[in-house]
């Protein structure tokens, strides 16, 4: 027990020198391109000065930045290349540059998850290896609550639950890396949104799938006739909850966290910050939309 | 111009009548649900009786919620 | 002139909506903690799950004060002062921050009732821990629906109300005020049955669930049931707050 005491106090000690002395270079930046005067490749420490007001800008509203044009650097918005910049613009008007972030960061979040599934489905043996180990708990772990939730015939939504919950949850997760132009997918409104869409049609699906159109129907007047409307809109307020709590959760983490970082010089709160909103809350929340879709489709289908 | 003040008046009135009067209802159906819950535990086999009774009791308080909405809307909908 | 006020309204509104919507997030974490640790000391053995569980409920209940927070920094920091603004934008700042303030206090009561009661389960019968939580955590997210509709007011206020043209009357401009203040009680004060009648259920849920485990989807099915039902109150202010921005 001492020796661990120990430990962590040194470590907590190497932490906080380095903290220190990264605080010294905090205006400095490593441009890595082009030189403007000389037109060579070339790697330089630049010293920025950037007040609050303007990083906070640039991370929330980066389409304002490039439309006012006081870029001291324009290629580092507009993707090296004024013509991508000007399809995206025709495209999405006011949006570009968030959603172009969009698009790039869900394709290789997209191509990890597939790479990681086939690296992982290659090494499955009798004997399982560690990585083997950890997915098959995390699996039957949700397979008990679905065989509970919904009963032994309907153990085949097992894998629509993991998917779900391991694609927010790396999601969430991808936040933690603090290389500029990636941003969580789930902090745009249109990822949570679509999610919720997906959640709640696929518990109407199959719903009328098990009860018929007319029982299904009929199930929406369930204690009195003249509920019909307000069950109707009950459902249209599923869809609403559930994709704006994990959207109001991590955008806000992520809003709290660049504000609170800059008022205290990015010293060490960046990191206490990060451990809670992204950490913690990304697995509670990537559970609780888990734990609502199922739960949602219970109520509907369950024996 | 008199009709202009009168308007904000009648809008920000419908705000407070429908907020305030979301408190009753609201509280009241959750008390209802929490005691029903607790019932079901007790006697499991009445389960249908008491869920509709508990739908019965919600849907007559839900009654004062609807009242407060009707005021609300022909604060806004009427000169 | 108009500038003045413009500040004073985006302060005022940033100020309340922190403000307020702490004090009831607050109550709801310390009335969890206060029963936790009172069914820590009747079952010490228990301490490590009793704990999870409060630092997760604690963790849910905090969200309906993070979406505050959020609002608030988006006030002060989204450049809302950049153009001049007239008397009705300046009053839909005051209308988003008292939205997300007043809208966050039922939710989060419930919240710490719910949490409070499952902890308490808990300590009775730590076998269950699982199904106590997760239902816990259900009703929880539940009873935040309402906090999350004041966040849509909020942000509607904040990111959808035209500034109108210079040469409208200042009679006009002074309906529109009282529409966006009329809009931030209903949902403000809307949000107070349901968020904490939804949590009384969720608790109650909770400690039948411990109670009883076999029966456990007569709780949930009975659970959902009574809170859709409350929920249609917070629909309503929903609905009028939606009427009082757009017409």
């Amino acid at each position: 027990m001492s020796e661990k005491a120990f430990n962590l106090k040194k470590v907590i000690i190497i932490f906080f020198v380095i903290q220190l002395i990264l605080s010294f270079f905090l205006y400095k930046k490593v441009h890595i391109g082009k030189d403007a005067e000389t037109g060579k490749f070339s790697v330089s420490l630049v010293t920025e000065y950037e007040d609050l007001q303007e990083t906070i800008n640039k991370d929330i509203q980066p389409d304002r930045y490039i439309a006012e044009e006081k870029l001291p650097n324009p290629e580092q918005f507009t993707y090296n290349s004024k013509t991508i910049y000007n399809i995206f613009k025709k495209w999405f008007g006011n949006s570009a540059v968030l959603n172009f972030r969009l698009w790039r960061m869900l394709f290789f979040l997209d191509i990890f998850i597939i790479l990681f599934a086939f690296y992982v489905r290659k090494r499955i043996k009798f004997i399982p290896s560690k990585i083997q180990l950890l997915m098959e708990t995390f699996y039957l772990f949700l397979e008990d609550l679905v065989i509970e939730t919904l009963g032994e015939k309907r153990k085949r939504f097992t894998a629509y639950f993991v998917t779900l919950f391991l694609f927010i949850w790396i999601s969430n997760q991808v936040a933690i890396l603090p290389i500029p132009g990636i941003s969580e997918p789930t902090r745009n409104l249109n990822v949570p949104l679509g999610l919720g869409i997906m959640a709640v049609l696929v518990v109407h699906y199959n719903a009328i799938k098990k009860k018929g159109l007319v029982n299904y129907i009929k199930g929406y007047m369930e204690p009195l006739v003249f509920m019909l409307p307000l069950n109707a809109v009950g459902e249209v307020s599923k869809i609403i909850s559930i994709s704006f709590r994990l959207f109001g959760n991590i955008f806000g983490g992520a809003i709290i966290t660049v504000v609170v970082s800059g008022l205290t010089k990015y010293i060490i709160v960046p990191v206490g910050l990060n451990l809670f909103f992204t950490m913690f809350q990304g697995t509670i929340q990537s559970f609780v939309f888990t734990m609502l879709a199922l739960t949602y489709l219970s109520i509907e289908i369950a024996e | 111009m008199e009709t202009m003040i009168a308007k904000a008046a009648a809008l920000l009135g419908a705000g407070i009548c429908m907020g305030i009067g979301a408190l009753g209802p609201g509280l009241g159906e959750g008390y209802v649900g929490g005691k029903a819950c607790e019932s079901i535990g007790r006697a499991p086999e009445h389960a249908n009786l008491i869920t509709r009774t508990m739908l019965i009791g919600q849907a007559v308080s839900e009654s004062t919620g609807i009242y407060s909405l009707v005021v609300a809307l022909l604060l806004i909908f009427t000169s | 002139m108009i500038n003045e006020y413009a500040q004073v309204t985006l302060f005022l509104g940033a100020a309340l909506s922190t403000g307020v919507a702490s004090i009831s997030a607050g109550f709801g974490e310390g009335q969890t903690a206060a029963v936790t640790t009172k069914a820590i000391m009747r079952q010490p053995g228990a301490r490590d799950i009793m704990l999870r569980s409060m630092l997760i409920s604690q963790a849910v209940t905090e969200s309906g004060a993070i979406f505050a927070l959020v609002i608030s920094l988006l006030l002060l920091f989204g450049g809302f002062l950049d153009e001049s603004v007239d008397l009705a934008k300046a009053f839909s700042f005051l209308a988003a921050g008292m939205a997300m303030g007043f809208g966050s206090m039922g939710p989060n009561f419930g919240s710490g009732f719910a949490g409070s009661n499952a902890c308490d389960a808990i300590g009775r019968t730590p076998s269950q821990h699982i199904p106590v939580t997760t239902n816990m955590l259900i009703g929880q997210a539940l009873s935040q629906t309402s906090a999350i509709f004041a966040l849509v007011v909020s942000l509607l206020l904040l990111y959808t109300v035209p500034n109108m043209a210079e040469n409208q009357e200042i009679l006009h401009q002074v309906v529109k005020a009282c529409a966006y203040f009329g809009a931030a009680f209903a949902i403000g004060f809307g949000t107070l049955g349901p968020g904490s009648g939804i949590g009384f259920i969720a608790g109650k849920t909770c400690q039948m669930i411990a109670r009883y485990k076999e029966k456990q989807s007569y709780f949930m099915r009975t659970m959902f049931l009574g809170a859709a039902v409350s929920e249609s109150t917070a629909i309503y202010s929903l609905v009028v707050a939606f009427l009082l921005i757009f017409m």
